[in-house]
């Protein structure tokens, strides 16, 4: 048993070829304008503030799933600690709106950089490591961080009982004009973090971090050095995860250790795999369709994680690449189908003229 | 610490130790041969209890009955959850195939504990211990037969699958295709039907592994959680797919939580066992018997 070959493990992530990837067209960058100008139409024209509340949650999870996809997916590390440094990011807003002057936005800009930096120092131990291992240690850390929160000695962070309650970001406005001016807010910065993430995945710095995750020895031979980029890439994912983390709180107006452990990390990780792994559409799909059936089984208490569960398998079982895998390989089927379709017309066109 | 603290914890170690090890080495053991992580070998821990409590508690019958049922039992569901969340993913491209059946193991675990909600409640059920009784080893130091016994049970079925790996034609086999999967196709090892007997094996160890348990603590839909996560932590802590450097693991894990429970109490050992995981992955990036999967450049 102990000598066990290690082709098998060496599996590639993805028969893509890596490179800038392919750019949009002017008709999809429009495409995408537009539902974005759609989506933040919703709370104008849609009054009922319970699935505006849904979307709001939904969206700091996208931005907190946009950047665990960065790190995961794009890079290749399998961080499983990313909850604590989006808690990190949430405790780091929240001690800094309570303690000092300095107003909420920069608040959150400054638990986000709380965020980095531990997220930086994350990063060196995961270097010597590979896979699952890595899975193990980050999610050590995100355990030890969860239980020193849990039994916190030094009363900061308000244990299980939950962060005591801070204004937030829209404390001046009525609870209605607040919630509207979160969800433009949550909108913006998801927005901002799926582009920035999209920018980077096909920068240098992207192409580098996917060259590291397919191949380390041809990065190697590249002179691509791993401690630099994954140091660049912890920092920027942390960072984001850090904002979502202050977003969090700064919305809810706590936090509390409900929104790390081992639930909701199979819940975001489930979104980020039934989405796509590595693509940009991936956490947004993945969100989306989650929030969607978790919303739609809540009359359900009982099997609706049974049912959440059976579905899960069968889509990963039927759509292992996520569902923007099926929607590119659909897209394929459907424009080789036209291209079929008009060399018959062609020849019809011929026949016809002849 | 006193020499009653010592000789308890040693006691403690052995007993954790050889359970830690039934439920790792099938992790192990899957590990090696199906290059993948089984997360839902928790839930066959949790099924195991809770055959144990229907068994012993409401049927009345005997503790042997209840491991023979468990066995079955959780045989069966084993080989279903690698018909039904890793068979349909072997040879497919363009994704990660860990990553992907641990998603899927995983959620095959969260529908088997969803179920034993339903159909069971969330309260734990007392199970009467296997064995009643126990012996005073020193100075108030008890070993008790449930604990005696469960070592004892434990240690049996390792030593058995050990010699069922080294000794029969189908744990050749599996030891064969772990060596090199290629190699052992084309020395004809259908690796089809090994695959699910592979798993449908481990799951049964952890199945028996959940009667103790049970025994010992309760019988609840939770029951697997924490046996999951320490089971995960020995098996990367001995180096995956390495069933020696499991066995040490269980042991050396077992040693820490004994030792943490009795200096700095419960609470605290399970937070210290992820810090020693933390310092010992730092230095020893492989566990301490697994091998690197690639040369570093």
């Amino acid at each position: 048993m102990s000598a066990t070959t290690t082709a098998e493990t060496a599996v590639p992530l993805a028969s893509t070829r890596i490179g800038r990837g392919r750019t949009m067209s002017v008709a999809e960058k429009a495409g995408v304008v537009a539902l974005v100008a759609l989506a933040a139409l919703i709370p104008l024209v849609w009054s009922n503030d319970y699935a505006i509340g849904v979307i709001v949650t939904a969206m700091i999870t996208l931005v907190l799933n946009t950047s665990w996809n960065f790190v995961l997916g794009i890079a290749g590390v399998w961080n499983f600690g990313q909850l604590a440094i989006y808690a990190l990011g949430g405790y780091g807003t929240g001690l800094l709106m309570l303690h000092t002057p300095l107003p909420p936005p920069l608040a959150i800009l400054g638990g986000g950089a709380l965020a980095a930096a531990v997220s930086v120092l994350l990063a060196f131990p995961t270097l010597r490591l590979h896979g699952i291992y890595t899975s193990l240690l980050t999610f050590s850390f995100a355990q030890v961080f969860l239980f020193i929160v849990v039994n916190d000695p030094a009363g900061l962070t308000g244990g299980s009982f939950g962060f005591p309650t801070v204004k937030g970001l829209y404390s001046f406005l009525s609870p209605t004009a607040a919630l509207h001016a979160y969800f433009w807010t949550i909108l913006a910065v998801a927005v901002a973090a799926t582009l920035l993430v999209a920018w980077i995945r096909s920068s240098r710095l992207g192409i580098a971090l996917r060259t590291i995750r397919d191949s380390p020895a041809y990065a190697a031979a590249r002179g691509i050095s791993p401690l630099k980029y994954r140091v660049i890439a912890f920092a920027i994912s942390g960072f984001i995860a850090g904002i979502a983390g202050g977003l969090y709180l700064s919305y809810n107006q706590s936090f509390t250790t409900s929104a790390m452990g081992l639930t909701p990390m199979s819940i975001d990780v489930t979104m980020l795999v039934i989405g796509g792994l590595g693509t940009i559409w991936g956490p947004v799909l993945g969100t989306g369709v989650l929030t969607g059936l978790q919303v739609s089984l809540v009359d359900y208490p009982g099997i609706q994680l049974t049912i959440l569960g059976t579905i899960l398998l069968v889509i990963v079982v039927f759509v292992p690449s996520g569902l923007v895998g099926l929607l590119s390989q659909i897209r394929r089927r459907i424009s080789a189908w036209v291209a079929e379709d008009e060399i018959e017309d062609d020849v019809g066109v011929e026949r016809g003229g002849s | 610490m006193q020499l009653t603290d010592v000789i308890g914890i040693l006691v403690e170690t052995v007993v954790l130790g050889s359970i830690y090890g039934l439920v790792a080495i099938g992790m192990t053991l899957i590990y090696g041969t199906l290059r993948i992580l089984d997360m839902s070998q928790g839930s066959m821990v949790m099924i195991g209890s809770f055959v144990g409590w229907g068994v012993m508690v409401v049927a009345g019958w005997s503790p042997g009955l209840a491991i023979a049922i468990a066995f079955l039992i959780t045989f069966a569901l084993g080989t279903f959850t690698e018909l039904v969340s890793v068979q349909p993913l072997m040879g497919r491209r363009g994704f990660d195939f860990e990553m992907v059946t641990f998603i899927t193991t995983f959620a095959v675990a969260i529908v088997f504990a969803n179920l034993a909600l339903q159909i069971f409640g969330p309260f734990q059920k007392n199970v009467s211990p296997v064995v009643s009784g126990g012996i005073d080893i020193y100075q108030g130091v008890d070993l008790s037969y449930q604990n005696l016994t469960m070592a004892l049970v434990s240690i049996g079925l390792m030593a058995a699958l050990g010699l069922f790996l080294t000794r029969t034609r189908w744990g050749l086999a599996i030891r064969a295709v772990a060596q090199d999967l290629d190699a052992a196709r084309l020395m004809g090892v259908p690796v089809m039907k090994l695959y699910p007997l592979t798993m449908g094996l481990a799951s049964a160890l952890a199945g028996i592994g959940g009667v103790f348990l049970g025994a010992k603590f309760f019988a609840y839909p939770g029951a697997g959680d924490l046996p999951l996560l320490e089971a995960l932590i020995v098996v990367i802590f001995g180096g995956l797919g390495s069933l020696p450097g499991t066995l040490y693991a269980a042991y050396a894990i077992g040693l820490i939580q004994a030792t943490a429970e009795v200096v700095v109490g419960t609470t605290w050992s399970l937070p210290i066992l992820y810090g020693i995981i933390l310092l010992v992955l730092i230095v020893r990036p492989h566990g301490l018997r697994g091998r690197p999967e690639e040369a570093r450049l």
